[in-house]
């Protein structure tokens, strides 16, 4: 077991933070390209939603949490924003409440194909968790 | 500042680094400044130098190719990397949008 926990605002430059952050806590287990950019995107479009959603103008903390067992990892991103009414709404491949922002709408789609696990819990007023999880495959624990 | 390039009824822009939220608004200003010029009717963006994207680049993707449809235009993507190509094919964008100078060799 080895944790690590970072809070950090919610602004757009800590978009690329975070994934540094989760590229340089992986490597110790020796992911493959394409597992790391996997997990790379997937906390990339959790913290993205943060950013966008969670806080408006007034801006807020967002913090992300993992923990390694062997060679599964588990992450999770959350906020203390506006949170999320509707979470399956939310999680609907193409649904977006910014279409005029060039939001796609699949970035819960997304966190789903490259992690093996995904979960969302979010309280109206209170704030949203993602949790993800994967096990990674070759290289040494 | 992007780099770009004009060949008569051409616009090839160059994108670098890595295309999130932060980086796409950006990305999005620029080129939309120089698709102003409405002569223009093929847009290529040139992905060689992208080392990461994720959903917001596949946004600032689909923003252009409207602006190019609107005017009867099209939109070109060229030599992406392979994370960027595997993005590119997950979000349906390779039925929309034409592929040049497929890269199997990138940041692998």
């Amino acid at each position: 077991m080895n944790k690590m926990e970072i809070i950090f605002e919610a602004r757009a430059e800590n978009e690329a933070f975070a994934r540094m952050v989760i590229s340089a806590y992986l490597v110790r287990l020796n992911p493959t390209v394409s597992e790391l950019s996997e997990v790379r995107t997937a906390v990339s479009e959790a913290v993205t939603n943060a950013v966008v959603h969670a806080y408006g103008e007034a801006g807020g903390a967002v913090r992300m949490r993992t923990h390694t067992d062997g060679r599964r990892v588990e992450i999770e991103i959350s906020d203390e924003g506006r949170g999320i009414e509707d979470v399956a709404q939310a999680m609907q491949p193409f649904f977006t409440t910014q279409p005029d922002s060039e939001r796609t709408g699949i970035g819960f789609a997304l966190m789903q194909s490259f992690m093996d696990d995904v979960r969302v819990d979010s309280v109206v007023g209170g704030g949203t968790r993602v949790t993800m999880r994967k096990t990674l495959g070759g290289g040494d624990a | 500042m992007l780099n770009m390039r004009r060949e008569g009824a051409k616009l090839t822009a160059y994108l670098t680094g890595e295309i999130d939220h932060c980086r796409a608004a950006d990305m999005r200003a620029q080129i939309e400044d120089a698709l102003g010029d409405k002569a223009i009717r093929t847009l290529t963006l040139d992905f060689a130098d992208v080392t990461f994207m994720d959903s917001s680049g596949v946004g600032m993707i689909i923003g252009r190719y409207k602006t190019m449809k609107a005017r009867g235009g099209e939109v070109i993507a060229a030599n992406m990397t392979q994370p960027v190509q595997r993005l590119f094919r997950m979000a349906g964008l390779h039925r929309i949008i034409q592929i040049e100078g497929e890269r199997q060799d990138a940041h692998e």
